[in-house]
């Protein structure tokens, strides 16, 4: 143990003993640790609530002083929340840790929350029985801080978190002290029984003391007769100066001067850990499970310390109909502080049960029981998983700069994004594209099923070809693209963005049972792996690769390249020649290195993600998420050559046949202007106004400008805007190539 | 904790009739029904199945490893079935996963099984 020193509070020093806490520690010195009211120092309120070596909220009396421990106090009630911590640069890039706080799981057959007398008696039970258990003790230092369905208890210990993994779990809590709610209620200098004995035991002087209720023991203090009416202050210190009772048969006031009173007003169970354990099998022993008589129901005063909710703001709450408990907290803010209600809620009760005859049952009460970090409370938690492609240590073992986009960690660039670029332009590249979704649709109502999910034709696609296809909601609003490749009468693939895929699958699969057609899908996303090899030497390499009679434009066979089973599609997004090979997961590796070791004289390079989005850019192909918004149809984005409302129907048709009678105040359109390109989301200026929002942008190594795509949101449509301070042009989409014959070359 | 190993197999999407009487080729072969209409048999290299529509495809886009159930469990907020044979979807260690609890492990170890995309992923949150 700490044989004592000086902790630093709002920067000055401050003495404590041995086994101090930090709260007694700074009433040992006179002062309090936060900004009245009345101290527990049992951790069940919120009234020693300080800014502990950085952390806010802390618990002060629940801390132990150690030399040097910085302490700040909390703005006063009404000036404001704590200060943000400083949270130093995180490199996005990586994936977060979270390991900073160790946690250590546990799994027994009881775990039991207290280590007083009933919960030692418990344990003593279970270990009888031959059962193991664990005590977690808060005055050990292990402070349960939630109960989760699992069952599962978490603890937080000097040594980091623990996860008790138990079968059942024992709540031997014991009771709080119930506050006083009265006029004068948050000055200093009010303590209860509990805190009276705890400061007794640590030698720190109360001065002239005085008791409503029993003292405890050894404590020398004046016991009041009467109820208690108010309290009243030394304005020159802001402490208690006097309390002020009432005889309870004539109601004489009687005022006792006083520096510290002791309140023993009562308790209640102390229940907040048992009342969020929802299912999980808790039993409540001792104290904690008996019932205790509510306090007199309060008529004047704040009652909820931590919220700073008075009685009259009950009143108020209540008068506009919020007369349920759970309402009236939300309301009220009552029970809503750092102690969720540990001080206030019998207070509250007594309120509601004086009003209604009924005492409300204590609400639900939700994790975490104590302030905690967000270290804590991510400790050994995970953020959402990205998928990895089965070539990802390739991408690493090429210098790649990795990103999280649609759900996968992808390739940005491999360090110079714009020789990838130039390596798709005038050679050849090979870019990862196994993100992109992929479904399998087979039987016999297959072409009915397709015919009214997509907006374009479905039937006359032939055996072996694709084509490309919107996918509408009911509204007409686009929520993906993609290819439609035709395998056989009865079966096509059909291929989706990467971070669509799964709405598309799930999107397929209710409109097969509303309409009870007959047909299988499968998702093959994960199961397949795709290598884009575009540009003018794209072919080439294949002949290279074995693939002798590579399909013509919007052609796809089956066929084996550098001996891996593919699924060949000739299709373009960059603009240039493009084969999509699709493959199964496990030989990705392998064909990959392939095609890089053939390609090695054609100057082959892999481009990344970065290039990839210049590339169509220059193309004008959007790119669903990216450039559209939630009510985006076809015609905002220039693509009624997508949909053909000749057919009869299709879902979306009828909103955009009536939506095309409306004016429409937006497009999707090109810009151009000299100098870099601005950051995508970059405002759109006319006028003076704000117009639209880029969406992507490119410096175009080929054209020398800053290319862009992006909304413009006002009509008639200007021809000249600005952007990033300089002046852009409208202009017509493809910026590069329009005529299409790179393409399909 | 061992590493999460390929799985490789037959991925069958059909009827599931069809499913139920269909006649897998290999050795050693398990089945696992992740849908009614829809099956991943590890293992096997050929299928017998009444269904000219079946979508039959070659699968090795799952990686699992043989651990102890609280091993799993500790990583899932969801119980694991107490009935077996059974195979349980959700969330372990906050990543999309099966578990296949076989009747006929001496050990009562489970397969955990997820998208191989997820495989170094969950790998290293299960360490």
């Amino acid at each position: 143990m700490t044989e004592g020193g000086r902790i630093v509070v709002d920067g000055a020093p401050v003495a404590f003993e041995a086994g101090d806490s930090v709260a007694v520690a700074i009433l040992r010195a006179g002062e309090v640790p936060g900004h009245g009211g009345t101290l527990c120092l049992a951790g069940d309120c919120g009234n020693c609530l300080a800014e502990v070596d950085g952390t806010a909220y802390v618990r002060t009396c629940q801390t132990r002083a150690e030399p040097g421990l910085r302490v700040t106090r909390h703005p006063a009630p009404g000036d404001g929340m704590p200060p943000l911590p400083e949270v130093a640069s995180v490199d996005l890039t990586s994936p977060p840790t979270g390991r900073e706080i160790e946690v250590r799981h546990l799994d027994v057959e009881v775990a039991v929350i207290g280590g007083g007398a009933s919960g030692r008696a418990a344990a003593a039970d279970a270990e009888r029985a031959g059962r193991s258990v664990v005590v977690l003790d808060a005055g050990a230092g292990d402070e349960v801080v939630a109960i989760y369905a699992g069952p599962l208890v978490v603890a937080r210990t000097p040594a980091g978190m623990v996860l008790v993994h138990a079968h059942e779990i024992v709540a031997a809590t014991g009771t709080a002290e119930v506050h006083p709610v009265c006029p004068g209620n948050r000055l200093a200098g009010l303590i209860t029984a509990r805190a009276a004995e705890a400061l007794h035991a640590a030698g720190v002087d109360l001065g002239e003391a005085v008791a409503i209720g029993t003292p405890p023991a050894g404590v020398s203090a004046t016991v009041l007769d009467g109820g208690l009416v108010r309290f009243e202050a030394n304005d020159a210190t802001g402490r208690v100066r006097a309390v002020v009772t009432a005889d309870p048969t004539t109601g004489a006031e009687t005022t006792t001067l006083a520096d510290t009173v002791i309140l023993g007003l009562g308790r209640a169970p102390r229940d907040l850990l048992a009342r969020m354990a929802g299912t999980a099998p808790v039993a409540v022993v001792g104290a904690a499970a008996e019932t205790q008589p509510l306090p007199p129901a309060p008529t004047e005063g704040l009652i909820c310390g931590c919220m700073g909710t008075t009685v009259e703001d009950l009143g108020v709450a209540w008068d506009r109909g919020f007369t349920e408990l759970e309402l009236l907290k939300r309301a009220s803010q009552a029970c809503l502080g750092p102690c969720q209600g540990g001080a206030c809620l019998p207070n509250v009760r007594a309120w509601i049960a004086a009003r209604t005859g009924d005492v409300p049952e204590p609400f639900t009460a939700r994790p975490a029981s104590r302030q905690i970090t967000l270290a804590e409370a991510g400790a050994d938690g995970f953020v959402d998983a990205f998928r990895r492609t089965p070539l990802h240590d390739e991408h690493l073992a090429l210098g790649a700069r990795m990103d999280r986009f649609g759900g996968w960690w992808r390739p940005w660039h491999y360090g110079d994004a714009v020789a990838e670029y130039w390596a798709v332009r005038e050679g050849v590249s090979i870019g990862d594209v196994s993100t992109l979704g992929k479904l399998v649709v087979s039987g016999p109502d297959v072409v009915a099923l397709l015919e009214r999910i997509y907006p374009c034709h479905v039937a006359d696609i032939k055996p072996g070809r694709s084509r490309y296809a919107l996918l509408l909601n009911e509204r007409g609003h686009v929520m993906d693209d993609g290819m439609i490749l035709r395998e056989s009468e009865t079966r096509f693939v059909l291929s989706f963005t990467s971070g669509g895929a799964a709405n598309a699958e799930m999107w397929l699969r209710d409109w097969i049972e509303v309409w009870g057609l007959r047909v299988h899908v499968l998702d093959r996303t994960m199961s397949l792996a795709a290598i884009n090899v575009t540009g003018p030497l794209a072919r080439a390499l294949l002949v290279r690769a074995g693939l002798a009679d590579p399909p013509r434009f919007l052609g796809h066979v089956h066929a084996d390249v550098a001996g891996v089973p593919c699924h060949v599609m000739r299709l373009s997004f960059t603009g240039e020649a493009a084969f999509e090979l699709h493959h199964p997961v496990d030989q990705s590796v392998a064909l990959w290195r392939q095609l890089m070791e053939l390609g090695a004289d054609l100057g082959i390079r892999p481009h990344g993600l970065q290039a990839l989005f210049g590339l169509r850019l220059e193309k004008g192909h959007v790119i669903v998420g990216m450039d559209t918004e939630l009510d985006t149809t076809p015609r905002r984005l220039g693509m009624d050559w997508a949909v053909r409302m000749e057919k009869p129907r299709f879902i979306g048709r009828g909103s955009l046949e009536r939506t095309a009678k409306l004016p429409d105040h937006r497009r999707w359109l090109g810009f151009q202007m000299d100098g870099a390109a601005p950051a995508e989301g970059t405002p759109i200026w006319s006028d003076g106004d704000v117009v639209g929002n880029v969406t992507g942008s490119w410096t175009s190594p080929l054209l020398g400008k800053a290319l862009m795509l992006g909304w413009l949101r006002r009509t008639p449509f200007p021809e000249r805007v600005e952007i990033d301070g300089r002046v852009a042009a409208v202009a017509p989409t493809p910026f590069y190539d329009p005529e299409g014959h790179r393409a399909r070359a | 904790m061992p590493a999460l190993e390929r799985l490789v197999g037959l991925r069958v999407v059909a009827d599931p009739a069809a499913l139920d009487a269909a006649r897998w080729h290999g050795s050693d072969v398990t089945v696992l029904r992740f849908a009614p209409d829809d099956a991943f048999a590890i293992g096997a290299e050929g299928v017998d199945i009444e269904d000219e529509y079946a979508i039959v495809e070659p699968e090795a886009g799952f990686a699992g490893a043989w651990l102890s159930p609280d091993a799993v469990g500790r990583h899932a907020e969801w119980p694991l079935p107490a009935e077996r044979p059974a195979l349980a979807q959700g969330f372990v260690a906050t990543v999309p996963a099966k578990v296949w609890l076989p009747d006929d492990r001496d050990d009562g170890a489970v397969l955990l099984l997820t998208a191989a995309a997820y495989a170094d992923e969950l790998e290293s949150r299960l360490r």
